[in-house]
């Protein structure tokens, strides 16, 4: 086991990793920007090293600096959290070259499933089914029209080196392929250095839906379930729950199935969530992520296993905690990421929290790095924290939710607490009724009005 | 204070009363006490520290987790905390181990008086076997250098004071 994990990340995923680390009884460096120095958990941590100013590329990207703390605190181990360096395959390898462990996947697997096109190539092959589209990349001298009529408009343009919602656009017609082509290989080259783009059938109204997996390298893996993150705004997740409301036992068994094997297969090692639309009972691979990610929580809440601990654990050469008949999913979760948001403009909010109360009681967590008194910084996301709550039964789930927003206070700066609010009370969220469409057209029917 | 020992019990004062002065002392420091006055077995022992008035205390109640530095304490973080705010302070570009010297057994660069010039090295800063010169932001005198030879520093901290 690890004597020393030095935590490559900053705001709430760095206190839940701080979190977990005190859990195994294993010391823990806390490294921040000068705009973080008051972070809950560099607070906490063991020991604490300042690497950078406030910009990411000069702090929590700045691979010498996160390197060379490792070498004055004799950390042996980096947990990369989500965001940053997290799927960073580069990374990975350098912590390797300097005998130190990182806390995640192989680098090959991270290389893998970070391009988007090896990624579907990759899941056709081991059996998983993906969206209808073009054979790998489309280049400019191809013939774009042909591929896109054969997949059947409306299609979706994607950059290759994309994921996480960005680098795609729509073509809702053949009129409309060619400026969608360029718009989206200009943006992809800025944004991530690579203009490649792949085209594919654009869904109409699917849900998203995605399994939390669990390998251990050997080629053990067993999967946890989904999670529903339908309710999305610009490609941002906001409200997550599992089990989905559109499954059923059955269905997620045979899903669970086949990428538990996928992983199996790839001698997967680590925590990841492979992502899938789902629409008329069919589910389309869209990519994976070889990460912890931000709505973790729901798949604890659920199956009772803590998924940062396992990683830990697993990176250590452990095994797995459970083989797949023993993994049980017990109630259901919803969680909601508070952002410092105007809940209507959405304009960012940064500044200090002067009042804070966060909601409590049996089956309400609240995963947060803030505290009354804290500044939000400007620099970085604007994550306020997730209040994720359970319940037995989906409604019993949603009527605690109701209760937890109500009681939850956060002041002095604006947050999107007023619109789950709002939610918990729409009917179509009730039902469970939505797709991943539903929260911008919710949203654009409330500013019209 | 305690009174004056026996000579038979002197020996004892040592370990068993002086075990018993430490204790009252680390209670002294967890708690908010200021004062603590125990008698037993013919002995009397009384433990006080001086107190800095409630302005050095913060007035909000303190996050449970932030560890409220005891007032006998708070000169010392005070102190290092001032340097950083010192006009002549030249803080850590980087993170890294830092050497007074370009080598071990070499002269040091620099020593409190001497006079520097702009752009000249101060330190080096060693990070995975990548020796990094310090250049001085200014022409001035060394008054005081702030780092051990051989000490971690981190982004920012400051190293030497230039005035």
């Amino acid at each position: 086991m690890f004597d020393k994990i030095l935590i490559a990340n900053r705001g709430e995923i760095a206190l839940r990793i701080l979190r977990a680390c005190k859990e195994l009884g294993i010391s823990t460096v806390a490294v921040h920007s000068t705009a973080d120095a008051d972070a809950m958990h560099v607070r906490l941590a063991d020991e604490s090293v300042c690497i950078g100013p406030p910009p990411s590329k000069d702090s929590y990207l700045n691979v010498p600096a996160l390197l060379a703390a490792c070498e004055i605190t004799g950390a042996d181990a980096v947990h990369p959290g989500y965001g940053f360096l997290s799927e960073n395959a580069r990374f990975a390898e350098i912590l390797a070259e300097h005998n130190l462990h990182f806390i995640g996947p192989k680098a090959e697997h991270i290389r893998l499933m970070g391009d988007k096109i090896e990624a579907k190539k990759t899941a056709k092959r081991l059996g998983i089914p993906v969206v209808p589209g073009s054979d790998g990349a489309v280049a400019p001298g191809d013939d774009a029209m042909a591929i896109a009529k054969e997949i059947g408009f409306p299609v979706l343009v994607k950059a290759a080196a994309g994921g996480g919602g960005r680098g795609m656009k729509v073509a809702q017609t053949a009129q409309d392929l060619a400026l969608a082509l360029s718009t989206a290989a200009n943006e992809a080259r800025s944004a991530f250095g690579d203009a490649s783009v792949y085209l594919e059938k654009y869904l109409q109204k699917p849900r998203h839906i995605e399994i939390q997996v669990l390998g251990d390298g050997r080629g053990g893996a067993i999967h946890l379930g989904e999670r529903d993150c339908s309710l999305q705004r610009r490609h941002q997740k906001v409200w997550e729950e599992g089990p989905s409301p559109a499954l059923d036992a059955a269905q997620r068994n045979r899903i669970g199935g086949i990428v538990a094997k996928a992983m199996q297969e790839m001698k997967y090692l680590g925590v990841g969530t492979v992502e899938f639309l789902y629409e008329d009972g069919e589910f389309y691979f869209i990519e994976m992520n070889t990460r912890i990610q931000v709505e973790h929580p729901v798949t604890e809440m659920i199956t009772g296993i803590d998924l940062v601990l396992e990683q830990i654990r697993i990176a250590a050469g452990g095994d797995l905690p459970a083989t797949q008949d023993q993994v049980q999913v017990n109630g259901h979760a919803i969680e909601c990421r508070v952002n410092a948001e105007n809940p209507v403009t959405f304009r960012p909010s940064p500044g200090k929290i002067l009042q804070y109360h966060p909601p409590g009681g049996l089956g309400v967590r609240i995963d947060s790095a803030v505290y009354q008194g804290y500044v939000i910084p400007p620099y970085y996301d604007s994550l306020v924290g997730k209040l994720i709550v359970h319940g037995k039964t989906r409604a019993e789930c949603l009527m605690r939710l109701r209760r937890a927003l109500d009681e939850m206070v956060v002041e002095g700066i604006e947050t999107t607490l007023p619109l789950f609010r709002a939610l918990v009370r729409e009917a179509d969220i009730i039902d469970g009724d939505y797709h991943i469409h539903w929260l911008e057209q919710y949203l654009a029917g409330q500013t019209a009005t | 204070m305690a009174r004056q020992p026996e000579d038979k019990a002197a020996a004892k004062f040592a370990t068993s009363d002086g075990a018993l002065i430490r204790e009252l002392a680390l209670l002294l420091d967890e708690t908010s006490l200021t004062e603590i006055e125990i008698e037993r077995a013919g002995l009397r022992v009384r433990v006080a520290r001086n107190v800095s008035i409630a302005a050095s205390l913060p007035a909000a109640a303190p996050i449970a987790v932030a560890p409220a530095a005891a007032p006998a304490g708070a000169s010392a973080p005070a102190a290092a905390a001032d340097f950083s705010k010192h006009p002549g302070a030249v803080p850590s570009p980087m993170v890294g181990t830092a050497y007074w010297a370009p080598e071990p057994g070499a002269k040091p660069f620099i020593e409190v008086g001497s006079k520097v010039s702009a752009g000249q090295t101060l330190l080096i800063i060693e990070a995975m076997k990548t020796m990094n010169q310090i250049p001085s932001p200014r022409a001035g005198t060394v008054t005081q250098i702030l780092v051990e030879d051989g000490q971690p520093v981190e982004f920012g901290e400051p190293l030497v004071i230039i005035e």
